[in-house]
């Protein structure tokens, strides 16, 4: 019975472990794959004919004369969309308009100027055209349909008269034409109204194509283009078509908040008018006028971002981190080994001994953001006396040395006392039995410290916060004080993107981009040193 | 972290004892007839309060093999490891009486701790030769001692090799790891990694314990062999090794030295009660 009971328990024993590494594995499996998925989107993407546009002005790639062929072909659509777009705006712009027509009324002075009119003459002239664009301005302001069919009537009266053909009055006539035209659809009493769901139209079609082709190019580099990412283009679009608007509810008592279409003819801010093909169109022709197509951005890794996170890449970022760890472990691995082997083959057993052993452990537990502060009281006060790559990796040091010390101490004493006798029969002396025989075959115990330390600290944001870390710091300049320079880190620039709610929308790519890197660095960083400890390990046992 | 012994300087009368001359009253007891090497008066070495072993006096005569041999936990260890000073790795000991080797106080303030290691070099119980090469095994005490030249340290190295009875079992791969001989070889190794530091004594505690019966009667082929250049001081369990490979043997108990002669006289013809139980095996 007993003998049943312990073989069931055995079983049971088991079963479970091997019940919790299944567990272990799936929860990896779960926590891993969305997000390893999403960040891939950061490096294979549909790319649109913007992204290749940026490639090329921005980073130098891709055939010059295939991208112009490319935006050629979009051209055609766009402009179809533009079209629509200014024929509406006319009508409903009418501070535009006004700039317009005054614009054109001094033009026509000049010109008559320049053209030397007998003084009668451009007496005359000039105060027709006054009275011309007078009539026009009133029509903009007005907001009743008759009254203003008056005003242009009026105009019209000039244009028979034949004596500003081939002026620059010509053109206001257009404008008058224009705008008559657009006010058959408009209701003039929500002109505002227009006005402001306009704005947000045009916004969107920004954000979609970028600047127009007559446009001159924009200062800022991310206004230069317009959606370099499929997805990033269908969100675009959304936020083109659809708007939220209070309507009646169905049972007609109660307002509801819903997302409706601009072009839905009844709710829609723009139902009835002339803008409405424009809806459909850009949502029929997105494909034509962006032209998506797969792409294995594989610069992501090492291109720098343009100012803002909108194009590029992460480099910065990389590089940002990779500093950072590789100078902190630099900082933290000798003091750390040293400190273990004190505490190991020197220290004796006394009561400071333990305190010190007891403050190791407390510091090992002490939440990340306290090195943070700590870093930014000591290190940028008093250390380095400015925020940067230095003080940031001393305090991210200081954070992972009890890490090390505590897994270099358990090394060292895990080596046989066989091998510091041997080693000290032989004639060596402490410090040379410790270099020469303890220290190597404590290796792998003390690598195993290291790369526990090296993912801590290459993930951790919160030391770095204050220390020397910033979200869109320049790449370093190593010809000078690099060491005193803010630096840019995976985990840092995370950060910001997500509590920087906007931009966190709009760059999705960047923020998960940024954690898949991370992610993948750290592999990266862990396999060259499993690889190292295997290595070392192996020779140990002496295969 | 050395620990100065505390010692009975006074109960030494300074000038009466002369190291490597015989004329104390235990020396009588136990008749020299040659050189002595190692010689100790009264020596009691304490681990905290406790003795390891107490009031040995005892000379060793140069050249030979002596055996010590008494049950575990009799100190047999412990006299062994004081020889060489292996002790002062474990904390919070210290010795009274004295204990020389070739005319030098090894407990004295002055002893340099490297040169007496590398006069007097250790065996220990189980093979523990160093995670390198075979090669550099050997060669790590002649580095220490400074010596760098790549002919001089081969030379040494294939003397050794050969006076340990290795050398023709690994001339041929002298660059594999240490690590992959078996155990008999690796015990091998670390007798020719002592002897390259041309010591006067070797100290052996127990070194055939974890071996089989056949790398055991090589281990004892070559301490046969080495006898007369060295020194040797062996720890044993094994009474039949004993009587075998040693020309005396010391008989401790509860860490006192009960009886010290020609080996062949104290396996026939004990002195003392508690030897010849123990011999017979009576206990123990």
């Amino acid at each position: 019975m007993q003998t049943q009971l312990r073989q069931a328990l055995n079983h049971l024993f088991t079963l479970s472990c091997g019940a919790s590494v299944v567990l272990l594995v799936a929860a990896l499996l779960l926590f891993l794959i969305p997000m390893l998925k999403k960040g891939a989107v950061a490096v294979l993407f549909r790319g649109t004919v913007e992204f290749r546009k940026m490639q090329a002005e921005q980073f130098d790639r891709g055939n010059e004369e295939a991208l112009q062929k490319e935006i050629e072909q979009t051209a055609q659509s766009r402009q179809e969309i533009y079209a629509i777009l200014d024929q509406f705006s006319r009508g409903i712009d009418t501070e535009k308009l006004t700039d317009e027509v005054k614009g054109l009324y001094r033009d026509y002075g000049d010109e008559l100027r320049y053209k030397d009119t007998p003084k009668e003459q451009y007496t005359k002239l000039r105060s027709q055209a006054k009275i011309i664009r007078n009539h026009l301005l009133d029509a903009f302001e007005s907001i009743d349909k008759t009254e203003i069919n008056e005003y242009l009537d009026a105009v019209k009266v000039f244009e028979k008269g034949n004596s500003f053909s081939g002026t620059t009055v010509e053109k206001m006539f257009a404008v008058a034409d224009g705008f008559q035209k657009t006010i058959q659809h408009v209701d003039l009493s929500r002109r505002g109204e227009y006005a402001e769901e306009l704005s947000v139209v045009k916004e969107e079609l920004y954000n979609l194509f970028g600047p127009r082709p007559e446009e001159k190019t924009p200062q800022l580099a991310m206004r230069r283009f317009g959606a370099t990412r499929w997805d990033v283009a269908q969100k675009h679009l959304s936020f083109l078509l659809w708007q939220e608007k209070w309507v009646r509810s169905d049972d007609g008592q109660s307002m509801v908040s819903r997302k409706v279409r601009r072009d839905d003819p009844q709710y829609g801010s723009f139902s009835g008018t002339s803008l409405l093909p424009l809806f459909t169109l850009v949502e029929e022709t997105l494909d034509i006028s962006l032209k998506p197509r797969f792409t294995f951005y594989w610069q992501y890794f090492i291109d720098d971002s343009t100012p803002g996170h909108y194009f590029g890449g992460v480099g910065p970022e990389v590089l940002g981190t990779l500093m950072l760890t590789m100078l902190a472990m630099c900082f933290a691995v000798g003091p750390g080994v040293l400190s273990a082997a004190y505490l190991v083959e020197y220290a004796g057993d006394n009561l400071i001994v333990k305190i010190i052993r007891i403050c190791i452990n407390t510091l090992a537990g002490v939440p990340s953001i306290v090195y943070g502060l700590f870093g930014m009281a000591f290190f940028v006060t008093y250390v380095t006396r400015h925020p940067g790559i230095l003080s940031a990796a001393m305090t991210l040091a200081l954070l992972v040395l009890p890490v090390i010390i505590r897994a270099s101490e358990e090394a060292i004493r895990a080596v046989p006392q066989t091998y510091r006798e041997a080693a000290m029969g032989l004639g060596a002396g402490k410090f040379r039995s410790f270099i020469t025989v303890t220290l190597p075959a404590a290796g792998p115990g003390i690598l195993t410290g290291i790369i526990l330390s090296l993912g801590r600290a290459a993930g951790e944001t919160a030391p770095i916060l204050f220390a020397g870390a910033a979200a869109l710091a320049p790449i370093p300049d190593f010809g000078g004080k690099w060491w005193l320079q803010e630096t840019r880190a995976l985990s840092y620039g995370c950060y910001d993107i997500t509590v920087g709610d906007k931009l966190a929308m709009m760059v999705p790519h960047k923020q998960f981009g940024m954690v898949m890197t991370l992610v993948m660095l750290v592999l990266c960083l862990n396999i060259v040193a499993i690889f190292v400890r295997s290595r070392m390990s192996k020779k140990l046992r002496g295969a | 972290m050395e620990l100065t012994p505390i010692r009975k300087r006074a109960a030494l009368q300074p000038g009466k004892i002369r190291l490597n001359s015989p004329p104390s009253a235990a020396a009588e007891e136990t008749p020299c007839t040659q050189k002595t090497i190692i010689g100790a008066r009264d020596f009691t070495f304490y681990y905290g309060s406790k003795a390891g072993v107490e009031n040995i006096t005892m000379d060793i005569e140069v050249g030979s093999v002596t055996a010590i041999i008494g049950p575990s936990g009799c100190g047999k260890s412990t006299f062994l490891r004081s020889i060489n000073r292996m002790n002062d790795l474990i904390p919070q000991t210290r010795t009274e009486g004295l204990l020389s080797v070739g005319g030098q106080d090894v407990y004295d303030k002055s002893t340099n701790l490297v040169n007496l290691r590398q006069q007097v070099g250790m065996v220990f119980q189980r093979p523990n030769p160093f995670a390198k090469s075979i090669y550099d095994n050997i060669t790590y005490g002649p580095k220490l001692q400074g010596i760098r030249s790549k002919a001089k340290l081969n030379a040494l190295v294939e003397k050794c090799l050969k006076d340990a009875a290795l050398w023709d079992e690994v001339k041929d791969d002298l660059h594999k790891s240490a690590l992959a001989l078996s155990g008999g070889q690796q015990q091998r190794l670390c007798i020719a990694r002592t002897l390259a530091t041309k010591p006067r004594v070797v100290l052996m505690d127990e070194p055939c314990s974890a071996l089989d019966p056949l790398a055991t009667a090589r281990i004892e082929d070559l301490i046969e062999e080495l006898k007369g250049t060295y020194t040797i001081v062996i720890v044993t369990h094994n009474m039949q090794q004993a009587a075998r490979v040693s020309k005396r043997t010391a008989f401790f108990c509860l860490g006192k030295l009960i009886e010290y002669g020609q080996t062949d006289k104290l396996f026939t013809n004990p002195q003392e009660k508690s030897t010849e139980d123990y011999i017979t095996g009576r206990f123990g």
